[in-house]
């Protein structure tokens, strides 16, 4: 039961958080040097067009005007229509944000399924080989940037070795899994190294606890050991940390989609920016808001029965 | 002994002949790699080079650029000619011209078309045809273009995207209440003149066409065109990617190739690369007003000016940004635009005279300025640092500002830039389109630098209606003579359009106004 009205708290606290983006993020873009219809038309614009233009638009009303009637619409769940490519911003979002979900999806489970097992080794063999071994790997993994192991592995696995399709996206849903790996993997592999790291120290912190310590005594499997106590506690902070990072992959799918031309959220967030396209950039800032705070309830509550104790 | 000769000739030449024609093969599906995907198509109301470059394959116009894009040819009409006082254009329609869904292509749907086109406020290209006063029909074939006043450019801006023809039934039983609203669905769907019709589009990923059953045009084999029976545009908007799926056999053919990359896709086995003519010219802008910001503006002076060209090495920034593949400028249009005139390059670099021209201007120890660079263009940033350096031994300081696009837009649009880099690639078969734009100062103030030339202004407007080529020429070449050597632009150089193709890829064709032709495309099997 209060896991259930810790529930209920967090999912409360959203609605203000929601709130404060929408503004936000309405203001934000509007400070942006520029407008759309500048944007659009580029160098070529003529005073008169440009004019035309954002009067179609209703962005030469006095901007608390366009924010009500923004919020107005968003309220009734409108978000709008694209004002470069002309189609309404849910489908486009409907469109484009299920592929970057699947692909932040794929590449956390592919970071975690990487980084438990070897941060366990790691931490068992401490300071031995197999641990620099593993710590030198992911370091050179967290150090390269995104777009560079992107072109790497395509050079590799899809040019050269044709395992994987150069870049793109499938139609069927195996065909959209064949496809997304190489860029899930491109994602995971910071990903991954931040997590093993932490969960590295985690156990180490945790195997030296009393707990443990009398659990050993109490002659205990050791399975029951590494899994009851050493692993469900090392979590804790490795769950937080998980729930952080998925912010930052989001981020990293902006540049992993470009490099794979994978058609995302993130590509329709840049294209946008850059070209001013106020609701698609509104619409697309709410949804990511919205499904991160989702993310961090997630997170709070495998927090909260990892270690009851936080729910109350 | 002679007609043995005789007969073994024509036998080599019939043989010939047939394995030309067994060469060519029809079918088959193109997949080509674009950078950007297309965002609006219909022809009158898009803005971006991503639609305007492919329409022509989705709407025919009635008359169509020639290869070279210096001259017309007929297209959906068969013949055309000018009234004798100039002021109307008569044109008559090809037999049995059908759109897309089978439907007649009559003189009404092609009167309909242009009268949307020149509609004032519809769209933004309308300007290239605002000499259009009425369109009226006369029987199932003829159409009379009446104009407002004789303009010499009204042919070849009957090439041109915008005046593509369009069915007015199919348009107009689109759903939407209003005529933006019906473009829009409309052009979800599109019924074409084309030779290819739109089969479906994955916004951000992928645009399919298919081939018009109904084109007109015939190919060599004197079948219809297009041989192909499909093009896939695939969008990969990294440069590296696009070329990796190129050498991996995923793409026939893939655009913008980055120049840098020119030399090892020509040497590879598999591929062509091509680097056809264009009308793209690169340059820089110069603000001239006296005073930007508050502060007194050096650039206002013509001989700074002239001494910031001179002191530019053109050779070694074509050398740097484009590894050779660029030529120098002649005028500040490219020389495939009609009435380009000029054979040497513009400014040769000579640092004396350079030196000379900023003591003579009084500022013989340089001053302080800035550039605006287009955030993460290699290019731009190549050209910037290049001239940094060169204009550092006049003494100017330059800083590098790197914005984002529609921040440099509304700098440039506000007038507060000091200076820019800045691309230009012609529309249209004809110098007034890029003359209005750099010359006139009535369009855009001269790309808003403030530069303004009451001679130069008053050559643009009376050949905006000067139908003697002769004199036409004359006043172009005086505009090119004024603007190249006063005004407020840096040339650097010319570039073709790199595309780099499949072997198996024969026929493509970007003309150098940018379309990209299909039509004649075809592939082996």
């Amino acid at each position: 039961m209060p896991l259930f009205s810790f529930v209920i708290r967090r999912l409360l606290q959203m609605i203000p958080t929601v709130i404060f983006i929408l503004v936000v993020t309405f203001v934000l873009v509007r400070m942006l040097p520029g407008d759309p219809a500048s944007a659009m038309l580029g160098d070529r614009a003529r005073d008169a067009d440009v004019n035309r233009i954002n009067h179609e638009l209703g962005l030469d009303q006095p901007l608390i005007v366009q924010f009500f009637y923004f919020a107005e619409r968003v309220v009734t769940g409108d978000l709008g229509n694209s004002i470069g490519l002309k189609v309404s911003v849910a489908s486009l979002i409907a469109d484009r944000l299920p592929v970057t979900l699947m692909l932040t999806v794929m590449s956390a489970v592919i970071a975690l399924v990487l980084s438990v097992p070897l941060a366990f080794v790691a931490a068992m063999k401490r300071e031995k080989l197999a641990d620099s071994v593993i710590r030198g790997t992911f370091q050179v993994g967290l150090s390269m940037p995104v777009f560079y192991v992107g072109i790497i592995l395509l050079t590799v696995f899809a040019a050269q070795w044709k395992l994987f399709p150069v870049g793109g996206y499938g139609t069927t849903l195996p065909d959209k899994l064949y496809h997304l790996f190489l860029p899930a993997l491109t994602l995971a592999l910071s990903f991954a190294a931040v997590l093993m790291r932490n969960l590295r120290a985690s156990i180490i912190n945790v195997m030296n606890a009393e707990y443990v310590d009398f659990a050993i005594a109490k002659g205990l499997r050791s399975r029951v050991i590494m899994i009851k106590h050493i692993l469900r506690n090392a979590l804790i902070s490795t769950v937080t940390l998980f729930g952080l990072q998925i912010g930052t992959l989001f981020g990293g799918a902006v540049i992993t989609e470009t490099v794979f031309a994978v058609p995302g959220a993130g590509r329709l967030l840049i294209d946008s920016i850059y070209g001013r396209d106020y609701p698609v950039l509104q619409g697309l800032t709410i949804s990511l808001a919205v499904l991160v705070s989702l993310t961090f309830l997630v997170t709070d509550i495998l927090q909260a029965w990892l270690d009851p104790r936080i729910a109350r | 002994m002679k007609n043995l000769i005789t007969a073994a000739l024509a036998a080599t030449l019939l043989l010939g002949t047939s394995l030309s024609a067994s060469a060519l093969e029809r079918g088959g599906t193109l997949t080509y790699g674009r950078y950007a995907d297309s965002l609006f198509l219909d022809p009158v109301l898009n803005d971006a080079n991503v639609d305007i470059w492919i329409l022509s394959n989705l709407y025919d116009t009635l008359l169509l650029p020639t290869d070279d894009g210096k001259g017309v040819q007929p297209g959906l009409a068969s013949e055309y000619k000018m009234s004798a006082d100039n002021t109307s254009v008569i044109l008559t329609l090809r037999d049995g011209i059908k759109f897309s869904d089978g439907s007649p292509i009559t003189p009404a749907d092609v009167a309909w078309s242009l009268k949307r086109a020149s509609k004032k406020d519809n769209g933004i290209w309308g300007f290239m045809i605002e000499s259009i006063d009425d369109v009226t029909t006369e029987g199932d074939k003829t159409v009379t273009i009446k104009l407002k006043h004789p303009d010499p450019a009204i042919l070849a801006a009957l090439t041109v995207f915008n005046t593509g023809i369009m069915p007015q039934k199919a348009f107009e039983a689109s759903a939407g209440a209003t005529e933006a609203e019906k473009a829009k669905s409309f052009g979800e769907h599109p019924v074409g003149s084309g030779a290819f019709v739109l089969k479906s589009w994955d916004r951000g990923s992928s645009l399919k066409l298919v081939r018009n059953e109904y084109y007109w045009g015939k190919g060599e084999d004197g079948k219809a065109l297009p041989y192909l029976d499909g093009i896939d545009f695939e969008l990969i908007p990294d440069d590296a990617t696009r070329i990796l799926k190129l050498n991996s056999g995923e793409l026939d053919g893939a655009e913008l190739i980055p120049y840098s990359r020119v030399a090892e896709l020509k040497s590879a086995a598999n591929l062509d690369m091509q680097l056809f003519p264009s009308t793209r010219v690169q340059y820089l802008t110069m603000n001239v007003r006296p005073q930007v910001g508050g502060k007194d503006n050096p650039l206002a002076n013509p001989k700074v000016r002239q001494a910031m060209n001179y002191a530019i090495n053109k050779p070694a920034i074509i050398q740097i940004v484009t590894h050779g593949v660029g030529t120098q400028q002649t005028s500040y249009m490219s020389t495939a635009t009609p009435l380009h005139t000029g054979d040497k390059p513009l400014y040769p670099y000579d640092i004396a005279k350079a030196k000379a021209l900023m003591k003579e201007a009084g500022f013989e120890k340089g001053f302080s300025t800035s550039i605006l660079v287009l955030a993460g263009n290699q290019d731009q940033i190549g050209i910037s640092t290049a001239v940094q350096q060169m204009w550092s031994q006049l003494g100017i300081k330059l800083d590098l500002q790197q914005v984002d696009n529609p921040t440099l837009t509304k700098q440039y649009r506000d007038g507060t830039f000091l200076m820019r880099n800045a691309a230009w690639t012609d529309d249209i078969a004809d110098p007034s389109e890029i003359t209005s734009y750099f010359v006139n100062s009535k369009t855009i103030e001269a790309l808003h630098s403030g530069w303004k030339s009451e001679e130069a202004d008053a050559l643009f407007e009376a050949s905006q209606k000067e139908m003697d080529p002769k004199k036409r020429a004359e006043q172009y070449a005086k505009m090119q003579e004024i603007y190249n050597s006063t005004g407020p632009t840096v040339p650097l150089f010319e570039t073709p359009y790199p595309v780099a193709l499949n072997k198996r890829v024969h026929g493509f064709l970007q003309i150098p106004l940018g379309n990209n032709i299909f039509a004649k495309t075809w592939k082996d099997k």
